[in-house]
Formats: structure tokens, C-alpha cells, sequence
């Protein structure tokens, strides 16, 4: 997260007795290992086993895949990394009792709560922790070093500006007497475009009497810098259509790859249901198909999905 | 791949490196600029798949690049047949050891800073005597003297004097022995830019020995020098190439071992052949090429261990297809074995479906004493909001002797969520880890093993 500010709520020109760190929680990584034949080995008549200190974890059992360059043991994400649109972004939030263990004061009832402000018309959405607190429990009273963590999810649907504000509050209790605290950070991020979609919808066999058909194509551009796989395209069709598939699934083909900047074109045949034409004409003579869904996934099974808006055509008249 | 007529966009990006072929660096390298398409293009693959031979594929490779190769080029191919052929020199009985002096000049190798180093290992009693012998350096772990100590024998500044610019047995041990310690502390950039000294190991007037036709160039360091040179002339087509080089070698070697009925010398070269082939995976997948890299994954021969399935599932996993990973899981692993359950527990993860992974690495963790799953299972923990269970896991693992880069990266993670004075606690781990038992599987850290 790009920039963190730190306005203070709090009256008091103290040190808070509490710190927040966060980390946002994208998909765990799979090591990468290159496994060598040991030095001392060389010249040898069999072949060695690699060196040990060559493999990414040491094992009694042999379930590392070596000499393949990936291991099944994981990394917590390194860096905040690149936030899309269609993605859910998932962050974790530790409050910590940051006192020494000699310090007199006490720590109790500490309350995480966090906001997500989006670029559209400035709304703000209160994110739900996890897990759960339990009404009365202790788990909020916090010893020295003491960690209270929550997790949060949130579904990434438009380009910009985000910023995640968590708001930490706490009772500093001392022998004497006691205070409630609060302290509020913002951690400011930019949410990017994953996928552009462009549309474009051509009649079939216009002239003929009966069912109108259309065909609908779309490519989809991955503009992230990931590689992803795409899962599933859908047509969420309008009431009096029925539409085929023509993409890989109906080929039985292998679900599509694409690295940033390429393309995949997928292709819709779109019909009336019945001979007699249902499906609503809106007064500027268009007809409405429905949306277009795309779900994909990137990095270790991290998953997008995005729809596209209301898609039509002009009716031929 | 499906992709239909008419993307421009994916053409151009896989045949974007193409042009790094011909970058300046290359020249005095005799390999082949143009990459045969077999190697390169998944939906070429399917015309080599063959189901015995793990890399059939490298016949094709190599006799496409013979084409592709100027005449001039040398190469080795079944050396004895060369050798009885093919060498004039030996004819001329002027046979002589070959002159490596030119491995020997110290400004090939770089000066290693301790200073990545934390203080609790560099402060050690366990730091080992400047006189002690390379052998014991390499069985402690103390791989960062191991590579000043070969530098030091190489160049002939050490206490042995200088080095006999014909023993070649010696040169390329220790240069193997400094390149394999430079990976293992984490700097292989520096070996990728020494390798280069070697040039082109393909040159037979220089590393192949005129009268037996060998190459004097132990195979563990021409399989080294692969990974290397392609890093360290950035280009990762390279490394591709030149396995399959390697692979058509040990291919003709297991060819003349079985016709001398000569056994080991048969399995040493099957094994060898077997790792090339995962290589070229490891390789593919470097270049990104995912696709390609499960595609050649599945031509090779699974020995039914279970170690092929999760290699295949993991690749999956890395490009995010938890359902063809699952898949692995069905088909490739025999009943009982662990790869069945890391696969499942790891697609979980890949599904965000932790507490279901969590119960999966537990029970692995009863039945299986492995670092891997109880870092695993610490991680899991941390996603479920559970970070003090997940620490507590990981400094058991700690306490117990263990402290690979992931478990020691893992958990100075977690101490930099849990306060904001972490500092203190990864020096504490650093002093924790520095007093383990040396051994050959790595003593000393560095600081960015715990974000330091």
C-alpha cells in the first residue's frame, strides 16, 4: 500500500500503547528450489542425491518433487503486489499490545474496525472481520506482546483510488484509573483494470423469416502484468433468448492462457426462443442481450471474475 | 492453446525475446541463435510425445539444430568415434594436456562481502578457521568460505601455491565447488557473471581431451553451467537448448554403457537423463512459458513415486488451475502416498479454502515429520486469523534444528505483524539459528532470510 497517514483522533500526546500492521493476503507463493549435486560428489559413479542445503526444506518423508524447480512448501506474500479490478482483496490486521512486560498499564477490550472508501461517488463500506469476536470474551484484553488479528475480504469492482481505514480503539487501564483510546490509519492503494473487454454484435440471416439470430464476439485483453488462465465465459442472458456457446468449452479444448497483454476472442450465437420475438425492444429500438461474465485465475488459484454491462444491438427493422 | 486467428497480441509476446538472441554478448558462442519451434511452441510438442522416452523430444531438437548450425560449428557427439576420426591433432601424436590458465586469473571472481551476514553468525565460535580444508568447509555448510576457498586454490593465492594449469580434474572441481557454493548463499548473480569465463563449453578444442575423446568437464558442472550462462547472458531460451544438448549426450552414453553391458554406468546416465528432463520443465517455466512447461512435463516418464504428479500438480497450481492439479492427484499418485494429500491440501489453499487445507496438514503432520507441512500449516493458520498458533508452529520448528529460507522468511513475517518492535525478535531468531549445529545442509544466513 502505497502512502499511510496518521491522523490523530486521540487528545492524548502519548505513544499509543498499541501498534496495527497489516499485510495484505494475497495467494500464498510456491517456493522455487534449483537443486545441485553436491561439490564433494563430483566425479562420482552413482548418481548423488541433491544437496541438501540446494532444496527448499529439509524432509524426512521425500515428498519434495526435486530436482523440479517448484516446491510444495509456501511463502507469504512478499509485497502488496498490484490490486485488479474483478479481484477480492483480502488483508490481515494485527493489533498488538506494544508495552513492555514491566509496564504498569493494561490492555483491554481492544476493537478493530475497518472501512473501504472506493473512487465511486465516495462511499464508504464497512468490511465484516474474521473471525468473529466472541461477545465478553477475554480475547480483546491483551497481554504485553499480545496480538489481536482480524482478516478482512473485499471485492475490488472499480479502477482508482482505495483507501482501507481501520480504526483501532483500546482501554489503557492503569491501577488507578483508565482511559479509552483510539488511533485510525489509512492505507491508500490503486486498483487497476485486469481484463479490457471489447464487444461486437453482428445479425444472422437478417432477411429470413422466424427466430432472429445474432452472433456476439468479444475479445478479452489481459492488461495486468500476471499471468492468467481463463475459467469460465458466460452470457447472463435476457428472458426470450437462448444462446450457444462456440469457446473452448464447447471444443473441449484446453481453458486459455493468456500473459499480459494478449488476447483471447470468444464468440456467442444468440436466438429468440420462440418464432414470435419476446424479448423487450426499449424505446430507442434497441434490443437488450444481458451481460457477459468472465471469471479467470491467476497465481496459484488467485481468482477474478468481472461482468461486462447491459450488452445489445439495434433492431434491424 | 485455442487461441483463434487474428490475437496479435500473444504472437508478439512470445516471440519477444527472440531478438535477445542476437545481443552482442553471444558472439564467441557457437549455440544456435534460432531455437528449433519444437522446443518453444506447445501445440508443436505433440508430434514428439512418446511415452517410454522421457526426452525424444531432443533428437528432433538436435537434429533440427544440426540444420540450423554453421559448418564451421564445432560439437561433440559420441566422443570415441570423433576421437578415432575426427582428431588430427592426435593423429600428429602432438597431443597435449590443455592449457586452463585463463580459469585461473583472479578478476573473474568477485570479492564476497560478509556484511549480508547477521552479526550472530559472523560472530560465531562455529565460524570455521581460515586454514580448515575445503572438504570440511563443504560438510559444515560453510558454503560462503567454501567459495573463498576455492577462489583462493584456484588463483593460487591460498597455502598452497599455485595451481597446475593442466589439471583439469582439480580446475573444474573447484570451479564447480565455487559456482554450487555461490548458488547456495544466495548469490547467484555473482556466479552467473563468472560462469562467463568459462564461454562456450560446447568449444571441443578447448574442453575436450584429444586422445580419449572425453570431456574433461565434470558433467555436474556442464548441467551448472547451463542455468548460469542463461542468467548471466539473460537469455533463458539458452538454457532450453542446451539441456536438450546435454540430454542427446547422455542419451548416446546410456546407449554405449548398455552395449558394454557396464550397468551403473547405464543407471548413472538414466538418472542423469531423468533430471535434464525435469529441467527443461524448470526452465520452461522460467521463461514463463507455463503451458509448454506442463505440456513437456507430461511427455516425460512418471517412476510412479508420486514425485511426477505433484511436480505436474504444482505447476498447475502456479499458474492457477486447482482443477488440473486435483486431476494430478487422482491419476498420478499411488495409494497412501504423501504427494496425494500436499496436492489436495494445497489446491484447497489455491481455493481459499484454508480451514479444509489446515485439517489436511494436520493430518499429515501425525503421520509425516517434514518441514514443509508444518510451514504449510503455520501459513494456513495465519490466512484463518490464527497467527499465534501459526507462530507458535513455526518456532517449534525452529526449536527443533530446522531454518530453511521459507520457515526463517515466514516467520520474521509474522514478527513484523505482531509488533512493531520486530527488529528485536529477528535478531533473536538470527542468534537462534546461528547456534544450531553446522552441517552440510547450511549453517550461516543472511539477512534477508529474515528481512533483516
Amino acid at each position: 500500500m502505497s502512502h499511510q497517514r496518521y491522523p490523530s483522533h486521540d487528545p492524548v500526546k502519548e505513544p499509543h500503547s498499541v501498534s496495527l500492521k497489516v499485510l495484505r493476503l494475497s495467494r500464498p507463493s510456491l517456493v522455487t528450489q534449483y537443486p545441485i549435486d553436491p561439490p564433494q560428489s563430483v566425479g562420482a559413479t552413482i548418481k548423488p542425491g541433491p544437496a541438501p542445503a540446494s532444496l527448499a526444506y529439509r524432509s524426512k518423508a521425500d515428498t519434495n518433487p526435486s530436482p523440479f524447480l517448484l516446491s510444495p512448501i509456501v511463502n507469504l506474500p512478499v509485497s502488496f503486489g498490484s490490486a485488479y479490478v474483478g479481484e477480492t482483496f483480502s488483508c490481515t490486521l494485527c493489533a498488538n499490545n506494544d508495552l513492555t512486560p514491566e509496564a504498569t498499564k493494561n490492555i483491554r477490550d481492544v476493537r478493530i474496525e475497518a472501512e473501504m472508501k472506493t473512487p465511486g461517488l465516495g462511499a464508504v463500506q464497512r468490511l465484516e472481520l474474521s473471525p468473529p469476536g466472541t461477545v465478553g470474551a477475554s480475547d480483546a484484553d491483551l497481554d504485553s506482546g499480545g496480538t489481536l488479528q482480524k482478516v478482512v475480504a473485499f471485492d475490488l469492482k472499480e479502477e482508482g483510488n482505495h483507501v482501507l481505514a481501520v480504526t483501532v480503539s483500546y482501554y489503557e487501564a492503569t491501577e488507578t484509573s483508565g482511559r479509552t483510546r483510539t488511533f485510525r490509519k489509512l492505507y491508500q492503494f490503486i486498483c487497476k483494470a485486469s481484463l479490457i473487454v471489447r464487444t461486437k454484435v453482428g445479425a444472422i440471416n437478417a432477411e429470413t423469416q422466424g427466430k432472429r439470430r445474432w452472433v456476439l464476439e468479444a475479445q478479452l485483453e489481459n492488461c495486468s502484468e500476471d499471468v492468467v488462465q481463463l475459467e469460465k465465459v458466460v452470457l447472463d442472458v435476457e428472458e426470450g433468448l437462448n444462446y450457444r456457446d462456440c469457446n473452448w468449452e464447447a471444443s473441449g479444448s484446453a481453458k486459455p492462457v493468456l500473459h499480459p497483454g494478449e488476447v483471447e476472442q470468444v464468440c456467442f450465437v444468440l436466438e429468440d426462443k420462440t418464432d414470435e420475438p419476446t424479448v423487450e425492444v426499449t424505446p430507442d429500438g434497441r434490443i437488450i442481450f444481458g451481460s457477459l461474465g468472465i471469471g479467470w485465475r491467476g497465481d496459484m488459484g488467485n481468482r477474478g471474475f468481472l461482468s461486462t454491462g447491459k450488452l445489445g444491438t439495434r433492431v434491424q427493422r | 492453446m485455442s487461441d483463434p486467428p487474428g490475437t496479435p497480441g500473444k504472437e508478439h509476446s512470445r516471440n519477444k525475446s527472440v531478438t535477445k538472441d542476437q545481443g552482442p554478448l553471444l558472439k564467441g558462442h557457437s549455440m544456435p541463435t534460432s531455437t528449433p519451434s519444437s522446443l518453444i511452441h506447445p501445440e508443436a510438442h505433440l508430434h514428439l510425445t512418446h511415452p517410454s522416452d522421457p526426452l525424444i523430444a531432443a533428437r528432433q531438437a538436435a537434429a533440427q539444430a544440426a540444420q540450423q548450425t554453421p559448418p564451421h560449428r564445432s560439437r561433440i557427439s559420441s566422443p570415441p568415434a570423433r576421437s578415432s576420426v575426427t582428431s588430427p591433432i592426435s593423429q600428429l601424436g602432438e597431443a597435449r594436456a590443455k592449457d586452463f590458465s585463463f580459469l585461473l586469473r583472479p578478476e573473474i571472481y568477485h570479492p564476497l562481502t560478509p556484511l549480508n551476514v547477521p552479526v550472530a553468525f559472523r560472530n560465531s565460535s562455529k565460524q570455521p578457521s581460515p586454514e580448515a580444508p575445503l572438504e570440511e568447509l563443504l560438510a559444515n555448510g560453510h558454503f560462503r568460505a567454501a567459495a573463498i576457498a576455492a577462489v583462493q586454490e584456484l588463483t593460487g593465492s591460498g597455502a598452497n601455491g599455485s595451481i597446475d594449469p593442466t589439471d583439469s580434474n582439480k580446475i573444474f572441481g573447484l570451479l564447480y565447488t565455487r559456482l554450487a557454493c555461490l548458488t547456495l548463499i544466495d548469490s547467484t548473480p555473482l556466479a552467473a557473471q563468472e560462469v562467463k569465463a568459462l564461454e562456450d563449453l560446447n568449444d571441443i578444442r578447448t574442453y575436450v581431451d584429444e586422445t580419449t575423446g572425453e570431456h574433461l568437464v565434470p558433467w555436474e558442472l556442464r548441467v551448472l553451467n547451463v542455468r548460469l550462462q542463461a542468467l548471466g547472458f539473460g537469455d533463458p531460451r539458452r538454457a532450453v537448448m542446451s539441456y536438450h544438448d546435454l540430454a542427446r549426450e547422455a542419451r548416446d552414453n546410456i546407449a554405449k554403457a548398455s552395449a558394454q553391458h557396464d550397468n551403473s554406468g547405464r543407471e548413472l546416465w538414466k538418472a542423469r537423463l531423468h533430471d535434464l528432463g525435469i529441467q527443461v520443465a524448470g526452465a520452461l517455466i522460467e521463461m514463463d512459458d507455463l503451458t509448454g512447461a506442463a505440456h513437456h512435463l507430461s511427455t516425460l516418464r512418471d517412476r510412479g513415486d508420486g514425485k511426477m504428479a505433484l511436480a505436474k500438480a504444482l505447476l498447475w497450481l502456479h499458474l492457477g488451475n486447482a482443477e488440473s492439479a486435483r486431476a494430478c492427484a487422482q491419476k498420478g499418485v499411488g495409494e497412501g502416498q504423501d504427494a496425494e494429500k500436499i496436492i489436495l491440501a494445497l489446491c484447497d489453499m489455491a481455493d481459499a479454502d484454508y480451514e479444509s487445507a489446515l485439517e489436511r496438514w494436520k493430518g499429515l503432520r501425525e503421520t509425516t515429520d517434514d518441514e514443509m507441512v508444518g510451514v504449510n500449516m503455520g501459513v494456513c493458520l495465519l490466512y484463518l486469523g490464527r497467527i499465534h498458533e501459526g507462530r507458535e508452529i513455526l518456532e517449534g520448528l525452529v526449536d527443533s534444528g530446522l531454518s530453511s529460507h521459507t520457515l526463517l522468511f515466514n516467520l520474521s513475517t509474522m514478527y513484523e505483524l505482531c509488533t512493531e518492535k520486530n527488529r528485536n525478535m529477528k535478531l533473536k531468531l538470527t542468534e537462534r539459528a546461528a547456534a544450531m549445529e553446522t552441517s552440510a545442509g547450511g549453517w550461516e544466513k543472511t539477512n534477508a532470510d529474515f528481512k533483516l
